[in-house]
């Protein structure tokens, strides 16, 4: 068996909801020029090697629907013989697409495989755009709610877990002013594929005109930012909650792809291997407290390696909600990391966004990056999803 | 010359300003609203990235102005959306944009100097037919204008607002001397048909009528108080509702207005009035002066006559100023012997409150008897120095004072000749034209007689015919020239005029009952007949606030089920024949306009709202949900008009059904017509009255004008969402359950709802008959009429007035 290497990993900035950078542009558009920049990055590759392009998208409809894989593969340039396809386990598919990736590169059953995330949150609502929720799920509590808002259940595990509203708070701070020196120290601009963007305008004689314009940094970024604001907002998911747009991820709209090969296919064009996702893993648990998922998964693929925290160089853990982040980094007990700088080193879903399906592969493109600059070895991708699950996946930099 | 007013321009962004564009766009008046520009570009200016070129920063005062009455309340608007319609900036830039507005209406700062070098430049860009007013309250008209070329003090006058625009009725015009008499004639028919105002046409005297009698009216009370040893609280409690005042009484409306404000007119007047023989009144008074130094201004310095005061228990509290030790008390409640008669008497009427405060035998009748006195004797002496009438000054104070009756109504009220001898008993100065009067047999001030209301006319020394205003129909002098048709307790259907019949509804708060129903079944049988068409609307406060929940309790307490299927299925009837007649049916809601009102008011072929409408479904409040076709006309509403195909083609129509869940679920209810518009409840083609005392010839002229080619509306087929609808709401619900946004049971109603807008069991996509939908109504009200916390709900609601959430 042929193990499966990633020789490059990339991603558009990440554009804030509606007021943005990608707010006016498609989808499928961002995911084609990231495709396309990463494809200009590896100019040994052949196109007509790649197999199959395989894209995690959460609300797979719309202008991100159809067979959005098959879209941005032909749209990017491919040549008819590479396949598409499009993934969805919600927050995680960006993971899994690199994780199925890998195992039919593993298996010998593809060669050289593009694989990531694409979503736009601008266009597609949480939910879709027809929300369908089944008349006769029952809602009392004797079958799980897989249709729960994603508020309510930060709630929950704020309520549940006792993490406090200043803790919470704190949290989504220092994620904004962690993200905020990244950008400063421009530790993100080896990674980001810039995207030649649209916007709508209005003249002054009244007409209206779509202008392009280079979007290259994430957007989300609230710095500075002060604690008293931030205590004073309100939840909008309970009365007297704790869960608020100061400390949750935000919406945000972007595409990150990964190019993954066999090893002797990277050695006979001569492209060097960067990294490779050596175990993945997911685990349930109940939807109402999705959040927990990390804290399921983390343990899960840490024992499947035979590791444990200390192994692990650096984490990123989606930042969905400060409650459900901060309390899956205090269960698999790396709260010390998260101080020394070795969770989140550079900021998360807090200041620089939440993709949704494009999350995974985003943070992995973050990840090795980070990897690459502290020449470190190992790290952890982990997210909660939807429905009340979680991820995780152990990178090792070759 | 042809005055059309389209578009306006306000000088001024203050809070009157700013409040008078804003009720400007609800008339659906373009506005231009300009203010000067900063007195200095700061330092902080330029760490926010600004420059003396910034319009951000030149049109700062236009901006923050605007932003004021976005978040006033009560609300200027009528719809926040309005704003769009106001285009801000500021003197030394925009000037020019004046060029194309039909009104200007100044409003800046009250300095004499600073107004005549505006309108001089105002002068200079302003069309040659531009109307252009002063809102001045204090300034005499002939001062601002004196050195206006001839063809700009043609067009000339004064239009002075009450603040709040928007709900205050009264708007006082002061024509100069040389203002054209046709401009006068146009602007008060501008000001009430479009504006919806009450027009008093005044001489350019000091302070106008409004604050010239308001103004001595609260002087007095003060020196009255002093001069009797009362306390703030006790005159607040005797100058109250018994007397037909607002219930804030003289010191909460001088906190309101501000003290500042308020002895600035004082002083003001007492400069400018140097005959008024009770000029002294006028001189503030110490312990007020001693308020103004402390800042104690009202309500916007948080202190004034009362103090509002949260305890760290975060309990409310009221303390009230002790004017002789400058410190606040707790507030308590004064009881009057006098004051407690008259409130049981509340439901006779003002007139019999007011006689028994005046013929009382308490402290509180000895206060009554002189402030009164007081004022008839004022109000009279300035006949004809402010006014040539009586009806000017009533109407005066009570449109821009919320008096209920005018100083002579009050008068008529406690009877004239009686007054007259309280007047000679206090050692009073009897006016000598009131003696006149008397002695010419004449006891009281107005008088109807079979043609109409006449009043008396102190230079004529004889009654006068009041001249009626065409647009402005009186339902009880129609019932007193025998135009009923037919009447029962709770409704009369009356001949208007021009072969237009008006359904008028008049129970307690128009509560819909059996009566109601009953007449509105036999009005359309005879409309039918005898009819062009009908107007369902009357000169109550509320058109109606829905139905009658005690009768509903008692249907249930005697577990008469059978009663109240058929109640429900009658009101369902007369709404659907209303729907159906062959004849326009047009409804004209005013004020509360709520569940049962509110379906009564969507089941006409046309609407004619008054502009002040507040109208919803909020039948939850009290367990139940609407059933008198409600939610199915709402269903109608916001799925008519779409294109043939689309639902057989696959449309989503989620957001449109939540919108309505919303409403219902929620219980909203508008604070406008224009929100009802927004809520669905009133079709956005409909058109608006802004003058209540037009509305129901507003209405009226709706009738005329569809009943030529009139044909009954097509059965509706409504699309509906079947059971996805239900499943939606059901996960929308367990959202607002975790979140406490609801209750179990609030959750056990909103299912009823969302059940009865899916259409019942069937299908996305299925078309619903409008019976299927008033079925499912029908049968969701029952069932939740035998559930014990819906009982609680409507038990609550009857003793409290309030909804409970259990």
């Amino acid at each position: 068996m042929s193990d499966a290497v990633i020789v490059e990993a990339v991603r558009s900035p990440g554009g804030r909801y509606r007021r943005g950078g990608l707010a006016a542009t498609r989808g499928d558009e961002i995911g084609i020029q990231v495709l396309k920049g990463l494809l200009a990055r590896v100019p040994q590759l052949k196109p007509e090697d790649v197999d199959d392009v395989i894209v995690g998208c959460s609300f797979p409809e719309a202008e991100q629907g159809m067979n959005l894989g098959r879209i941005i593969a032909l749209g990017a340039g491919l040549p008819n013989t590479a396949s598409g396809m499009t993934i969805n386990r919600f927050c995680s598919s960006g993971l899994q697409s690199i994780a199925d990736a890998t195992a039919k590169v593993r298996a010998g059953w593809s060669e050289v495989i593009i694989a990531g995330g694409c979503e736009t949150m601008s266009h597609i609502p949480m939910g879709g755009g027809n929300f369908r929720p089944g008349p006769d799920w029952l809602y009392d509590g004797s079958m799980p709610n897989v249709y729960v808002s994603m508020g309510v259940t930060a709630e929950n595990v704020s309520a549940n877990y006792n993490v406090s509203r200043e803790d919470m708070d704190k949290f989504g701070m220092e994620s904004n002013r962690r993200a905020y020196e990244a950008i400063k120290a421009g530790k993100f601009k080896g990674e980001i594929i810039p995207i030649t963007a649209f916007k709508y305008k209005v003249l002054k004689n009244g007409k209206r005109v779509r202008e392009k314009f280079v979007f290259d940094a994430d957007d989300g970024v609230r710095w500075p930012t002060r604690l008293e604001e931030m205590a004073k907002l309100k939840s909008p998911f309970k009365e007297g909650g704790n869960v608020t747009a100061a400390n949750s991820s935000q919406m945000t709209d972007g595409a990150a792809f990964c190019l993954l090969m066999t090893q002797e296919k990277a050695k006979a064009i001569g492209l060097k291997p960067l990294a490779r996702l050596a175990y993945f893993a997911v685990a349930g648990c109940r939807p109402e407290e999705m959040g927990i998922g990390p804290a399921l998964a983390i343990p899960k693929v840490l024992k499947m390696a035979g590791l444990t925290t200390k192994d692990i160089d650096v984490y990123e853990i989606n930042e969905a909600f400060a409650s459900q982040a901060l309390y899956s980094v205090r269960a698999i007990g790396i709260e010390d990391r998260l101080a020394a700088g070795d969770v989140n080193p550079n900021g998360g879903a807090i200041a620089l966004g939440h993709p949704l399906g494009c999350t995974g592969a985003k943070l992995t493109a973050q990840l090795l990056h980070e990897l690459k600059r502290r020449k470190a070895k190992r790290g952890i991708v982990s997210m909660c999803i939807g429905g009340g699950m979680g991820a995780a996946g152990i990178y090792e930099m070759l | 010359m042809a005055y059309e007013i389209r578009k306006a321009a306000v000088l001024g962004a203050g809070v009157m300003g700013a409040t008078i564009a804003a009720h400007l766009t609800n008339a659906g008046i373009e506005c231009v609203l300009l203010d000067i520009i900063p007195f200095e570009f700061t330092e902080a200016d330029k760490a926010q990235g600004l420059t003396e070129k910034s319009p951000a920063w030149r049109n700062r005062f236009a901006e923050s102005g605007l932003a004021g009455v976005l978040k006033a309340k009560p609300a200027g608007f009528f719809t926040k959306k309005n704003a769009a319609m106001i285009r801000t900036g500021n003197f030394e830039d925009n000037l020019g944009w004046l060029a194309d507005c039909d009104w200007v209406i100044e409003v800046v700062i009250e300095n004499l100097k600073i107004k005549q070098e505006l309108f001089a430049r105002v002068e200079k860009v302003v069309k040659p037919d531009c109307i252009v007013t002063t809102n001045t309250s204090g300034i005499p008209i002939r001062d601002i204008c004196a050195k206006f070329g001839p063809k700009l003090k043609a067009n000339f006058l004064g239009t002075h607002f009450f603040n709040p625009p928007r709900y205050m009725k009264l708007l006082e015009i002061i024509p100069g001397a040389e203002t054209g008499p046709e401009l006068v004639t146009y602007m008060t028919r501008f000001c009430e048909e479009v504006l919806g105002k009450g027009v008093v046409v005044c001489k350019d005297v000091p302070n106008f009528i409004g604050n010239r009698i308001g103004i001595f009216d609260m002087s007095n009370a003060i020196r009255l108080m002093i001069d009797r040893n009362l306390k703030i609280d006790e005159v607040d409690a005797i100058i109250g509702k018994a007397l037909g005042r607002p219930g804030t009484g003289i010191f909460g409306l001088l906190d309101l207005v501000g003290l500042d404000t308020g002895g600035h007119v004082m002083s003001n007047l007492y400069e400018a009035a140097p005959e008024d023989e009770m000029r002294e009144v006028f001189v503030p008074v110490e312990f007020m002066a001693k308020m103004v130094e402390l800042k104690w201004l009202g309500n916007k310095t948080n202190q004034g006559f009362y103090k509002r005061t949260k305890g760290a228990d975060g309990k409310k509290g009221k303390l009230v100023l002790d004017y002789r030790t400058m410190e606040y008390y707790p507030a308590t409640k004064p009881q009057y012997e006098s004051v407690s008669a008259a409130r049981k008497k509340a439901d006779e009427g003002v007139a019999t409150t007011l006689k028994v405060m005046f013929n009382g035998t308490d402290a509180a009748a000895d206060l009554t008897r002189e402030y009164l006195c007081d004022n008839f004797i004022y109000a009279a002496n300035r006949i004809p120095e402010i006014c040539d009438t009586i009806v000017g000054i009533d109407n005066a104070m009570k449109w821009g004072y919320n008096h209920q009756l005018g100083p002579f109504e009050t008068w008529d009220a406690v009877g004239v000749q009686a007054a007259v001898e309280v007047m000679k008993r206090l050692k009073k100065k009897v006016p000598k034209k009131i003696e006149e009067m008397l002695k010419k047999g004449s006891g009281s001030f107005y008088v109807t007689k079979e043609d109409g209301l006449y009043f008396y006319d102190f230079e004529k020394k004889d009654y006068v015919k009041l001249e009626a205003n065409p647009r402005i129909i009186l339902l009880p002098e129609l019932k007193a020239r025998n135009r009923t048709i037919r009447k029962n307790q709770s409704a009369t259907l009356l001949d208007i005029g021009d072969g237009v019949a008006c359904l008028e509804f008049h129970t307690k708060m128009n509560a819909v009952d059996d009566g109601m129903i009953e007449m509105i079944l036999e009005s359309c049988a005879i409309v039918e007949k005898d009819f062009s068409g009908m107007v369902v609307g009357s000169h109550a406060a509320n058109f109606s606030a829905g139905a009658n929940v005690f009768k509903v309790l008692i249907g249930i307490q005697m577990g008469d089920w059978d009663i109240l299927e058929r109640l429900i299925a009658e009101f369902q009837h007369a709404n659907m024949r209303m729907k159906y007649l062959s004849k326009p049916v047009v409804a004209a809601p005013a004020g509360l306009s709520l569940g049962g009102g509110c379906e009564m008011a969507m089941h006409g072929a046309k609407c004619q709202p008054y502009g002040e409408t507040y109208i919803g479904l909020v039948e939850v409040g009290v367990g139940v949900i609407p059933a008198g076709g409600g939610c199915k006309e709402l269903m109608v509403r916001l799925t008519e008009g779409l294109p043939e195909g689309v639902i057989e083609a696959g449309l989503s129509l989620q957001h449109v059904y939540a919108k309505a869940f919303e409403n219902i679920a929620m219980a909203k209810v508008s604070t406008s017509a224009v929100e009802g518009m927004e809520l669905g409840y009133i079709r956005k083609t409909e058109n608006i009255s802004l003058n209540r005392d037009q509305q129901l010839w507003d209405a009226k002229q709706a009738v005329l004008g569809i009943a030529k080619f009139y044909r009954k509306p097509k059965p509706a087929m409504i699309p509906v969402m079947g059971e996805n609808f239900r499943g939606m709401a059901e996960a929308i619900l367990y959202n607002m359950r975790q979140g406490n946004y609801a209750s179990d049971y609030d959750v056990h109603v909103s299912r009823k709802v969302a059940y009865i807008l899916s259409g019942g069991d069937c299908a996305e996509g299925t078309l619903a008959s409008e019976q299927e939908i008033l079925d499912l109504e029908r049968e969701a009200f029952l069932s939740l009429c035998g559930e014990k916390k819906t009982q609680d709900r409507i038990m609550h609601m009857l003793n409290t007035g309030k909804p409970l959430r259990n």
